[in-house]
């Protein structure tokens, strides 16, 4: 399968970020309803869905090489979005081969993958075409790498990825690459427990949907993972919103106006999947973030009216936690004119195979 | 790497010792199995002449291995006849289906120390354990209670590793239990797996020691089955009645007779599946009613939950 | 402020000895004793006095009576005394201190690098609310804040004082409250005094 990767266009300054028609009609939206709250939304991450991007395990889009070089910048600026604590180099491990068996897999084209041997101590050799990358290495040997082998594999993937070690009944953040986050710390959270790391999360607590959660995963099967979609919403199509960078894009937040809105804010979905690593026996948490301008799922009649209608019902708890509450008016505004109140179908389907000319 | 079942083939069996056999099984299709971590199990579909037995093995093959799973299998006189039809029956060549590996013993990665207490048998996960150990250059210990005749039967997957000691019931060659756990470092993890007795003691043992609760693991299979007794269910709006079965859960059960039933986790944790119970009594084995609603016994997650009773009534 | 809905938010408990430990240690930050409270402490622990250490730590470590005794300046020297510590502890040693939150937390965070669980380890809080506050943005650790606002000792910028708490940092977040409107600072409260 052959991509059209867009390399030039950047995540920061000049927001040169642009959906082609097709990553718009594939876009994970994640409101099948015309209400949100919080629930344990997850179900087996199978090779099907409503959308494209749940076809394969890893999926990789369009943006694929621009989010690869955005987060080098990212990490150059400030390495310590990667942590990794001592006691998970088997989890590395792991995560590296997930991911170069499932992406060599599922995109012959880009990816190849080719091993003398299985186990540790096996030479692999790597190719990643897209980002010109050939490294030959030792499975199980750090030093045979440009740096750690969870550090290498992720810097060559879309999306966020952490890892949770398991023991006494919990699940530990030990492990991560953050440098595209809705606003949460890994440099603070590193080493939290899970009631520990969604502490700040609002108004879910208390109706237990951690607890469930929690419990769910301890018993994540390997070969069974399982996925869930978030939100939230980002002024600009910018990657890096951390708390680390929050004096450079907040301002971004009061620059929102009803005229620019529909170019200006993007809803921000976020594919988190979950897999239990086969030798650690630890969990691969990789969050993979997807951005719409609102005038993209406008495009969409019923993602429109549907994000309408969501964002006006939204809790007040949530509207401040997701940090809306500065532009969400200007948002709404926008919105309404895509809004005639007709009776949606419930789903999260497009429902069109083309969209209307911008 | 997704999938939940495995087709394997029996590359070689051995007798190594008359109660213990060596199994070593391979990808029916030629292929790659997937890696498995230390502690892991494996369960085994054992389609015996009057019923199915699904028996979980702890893996001996290196971490990681993906040419073949090996299993070391006690005939046990009292078992539920899993362990005898591996020996009587199996044979080399015989095609057997599997889960994939599950884990519910891992080594605890922060620790600081590993002490393992094996009673015979019982040393099977941590045959890889040592080979994990020796990847990640981790201290450990592991004593190995056994009877004197077995004391040299595991010696091909001990060869060469240090910090091994082997106990039995003789002057001399006894584990003193009580010393070993007072005179252990702070940061140890203890991890126990024997006998049910062995386990119980070592277990007090630890608690009256002083050991942090969370620093001490024990073995039990008995988790990773999600089958029981049979039962009967009858489906109310369908007007049909389920039988369901040892192996299967009910939600499957339901499906199997095609009944549309709402479901998403199918492990007791989201509550889609939650069905009013009109009649019957609910063994409840998911995370996500309330202790209230239990008691009030008018609902049901039938993903994972069964019957207390002989027959359950569904409003469905 | 001590008691917040984040779960990221510690609990402390009154200290109390656990019976099945084997060796006991106890270490309390001198200034956050009341007068009389030492005494009170001693007959807390007189069941495992045998086996009790106390380590007392800064200025007025004053009374007498908690099994071996042994000052320290600051709590600096708890942590290298936990760093060099010669003397294997056990596993099932039990650890008690008694102090201000970012006192409690250097302790523990010391006591953890060396092997001690969570369940080994009782903390009480005493004395001051002060807070070790961790800025998001330069991640330098400004000490003893009182403020629900406050200037950071590395950036200055304005740094709110979240609940969210790390016990890896024993620190609060800190998050700069004027990003997206610069200049609009709200009025600082004196909150953790």
């Amino acid at each position: 399968m052959s991509i059209a990767f867009k390399p030039e266009e950047t995540f920061r300054g000049d927001y040169s970020y642009r959906n082609s028609d097709a990553a718009v009609l594939r876009f994970p939206f994640p409101f099948p309803e015309d209400r949100y709250m919080y629930s344990v939304n997850i179900e087996p991450h199978v090779r099907s869905g409503p959308s494209d991007v749940f076809l394969r395990p890893f999926d990789v889009d369009e943006h694929y090489i621009a989010e690869c070089r955005d987060k080098a910048i990212t990490l150059e600026r400030d390495p310590g979005r990667c942590q990794v604590l001592p006691h998970m180099m088997m989890a590395q491990w792991d995560t590296l081969e997930l991911l170069m068996e499932n992406l060599s897999a599922d995109y012959p084209e880009q990816f190849s993958l080719i091993k003398e041997g299985d186990d540790f101590g096996s030479r692999w050799t790597w190719i990643n075409r897209p980002l010109g990358i050939e490294q030959s290495f030792i499975f199980g040997n750090a030093e045979t790498l440009p740096c750690e082998p969870f550090e290498y594999i992720t810097r060559q993937a879309q999306g966020d990825f952490a890892i949770c070690d398991q023991r006494d009944d919990n699940l530990f953040m030990d492990a991560g690459m953050v440098t595209s986050q809705a606003d949460w710390s890994l440099e603070f959270d590193v080493g939290m427990s899970f009631m520990e790391w969604h502490g700040p999360v609002p108004l879910a607590h208390q109706t237990g949907v951690f607890e469930r959660a929690l419990k769910y995963l301890l018993m994540l099967r390997l070969g069974q993972p399982v996925r869930r979609l978030n939100w939230t919403m980002s002024i600009n199509p910018r990657l890096d919103t951390s708390p680390e960078s929050y004096p450079e894009w907040g301002p971004d937040r009061a620059s929102v106006t009803p005229e620019n809105a529909g170019q200006k804010v993007h809803l921000r979905v976020e594919l988190q999947t979950l897999w239990r690593l086969p030798r650690s026996n630890a969990i691969l948490f990789p969050i993979r973030c997807y951005l719409a301008s609102l005038e993209d799922l406008a495009r969409v009649p019923k993602w429109g009216a549907r994000l309408h209608r969501v964002l006006s019902s939204l809790p007040p708890q949530l509207v401040e936690y997701k940090g809306l509450t500065r532009y969400l008016p200007a948002a709404l505004e926008w919105l309404a004119q895509h809004d005639d109140g007709r009776e949606l179908p419930v789903g999260t389907e497009a429902g069109v195979s083309t969209l209307a000319p911008r | 790497m997704i999938g939940e079942t495995l087709t394997l083939k029996v590359a070689a069996a051995s007798a190594i010792s008359p109660s213990l056999r060596h199994l070593r099984l391979v990808a029916a299709d030629g292929g790659k199995l997937p890696p498995a971590a230390a502690g892991a199990h494996l369960q085994l579909v054992l389609k015996g002449a009057t019923r199915t037995h699904r028996n979980a093995y702890s893996l001996i093959s290196r971490p990681g291995a993906r040419d073949a799973y090996e299993i070391i299998v006690r005939r046990v006189p009292s078992s539920r006849g899993g362990s005898a039809f591996i020996h009587e029956q199996i044979k080399v060549g015989d095609v057997l289906e599997a889960g994939w590996p599950g884990n519910l013993f891992a080594p605890v990665r922060t620790a600081r120390r590993h002490l393992m207490i094996a009673g015979g048998i019982g040393i099977t996960p941590f045959l890889s354990y040592l080979a994990d150990f020796a990847f990640g250059g981790a201290d450990y210990a592991l004593h190995l209670c056994c009877r004197e005749d077995e004391q040299h039967v595991f010696d091909p997957w001990l060869a060469g590793k240090s910090g091994v000691s082997v106990h039995w019931d003789a002057d001399g060659r006894r584990l003193d239990i009580p010393a070993l756990l007072a005179a252990q470092p702070v940061g140890t993890h203890l991890y126990v797996c024997g006998p049910a007795a062995m386990n119980d003691e070592v277990l007090e043992l630890a608690a009256a020691a002083g050991w942090p609760a969370s620093h001490v693991h024990c073995e039990h299979f008995g988790s990773a089955l999600s089958g029981g007794e049979a039962f009967r269910a009858f489906l109310a709006k369908s007007g049909v009645e389920v039988s369901v079965g040892e192996d299967e859960s009910l939600l499957e059960a339901i499906e199997r007779i095609g009944v549309k039933a709402p479901c998403l986790c199918r492990g007791g944790a989201c509550g889609v599946c939650v069905t009013p119970l009109l009649d019957g009594e609910a063994d409840h084995r998911d995370h996500y009613l309330s202790a209230a609603e239990r008691e009030t016994g008018r609902l049901i997650l039938p993903c994972v939950s069964r019957a207390r009773s002989g027959r359950l009534v569904l409003d469905l | 402020m001590l008691h917040s809905d984040i779960k990221s938010r510690p609990t402390y408990t009154q200290l109390e000895p656990d019976l099945s430990g084997s060796q006991h240690l106890l270490i309390v930050e001198g200034d956050t004793v009341l007068p009389g409270r030492l005494d009170s402490l001693a007959g807390t622990f007189a069941p495992v006095e045998e086996n009790l250490h106390t380590w007392l730590v800064g200025t007025q470590a004053g009374g007498l009576g908690l099994g071996k005794v042994w000052r320290l300046p600051e709590v600096a020297d708890v942590v290298d005394a936990f760093a060099c510590a010669t003397r294997g502890y056990g596993i099932g040693d039990r650890l008690y201190v008694q102090g201000t939150e970012p006192f409690l937390w250097s302790v523990a965070k010391a006591a953890a690098i060396i092997g001690f669980s969570a369940e080994q380890i009782h903390l009480h809080h005493a004395g001051s609310l002060r807070r070790r506050v961790w800025c998001t943005h330069c991640h330098t650790v400004t000490e003893n804040v009182t403020t629900s606002i406050a200037s950071c000792a590395g950036c200055h910028r304005h740094l709110l004082v979240r609940d969210h708490f790390s016990r890896r940092l024993g620190a609060f977040m800190g998050v700069m409250v004027d990003a997206e409107a610069p200049g609009e600072v709200p009025a600082v409260e004196e909150s953790f005094a």
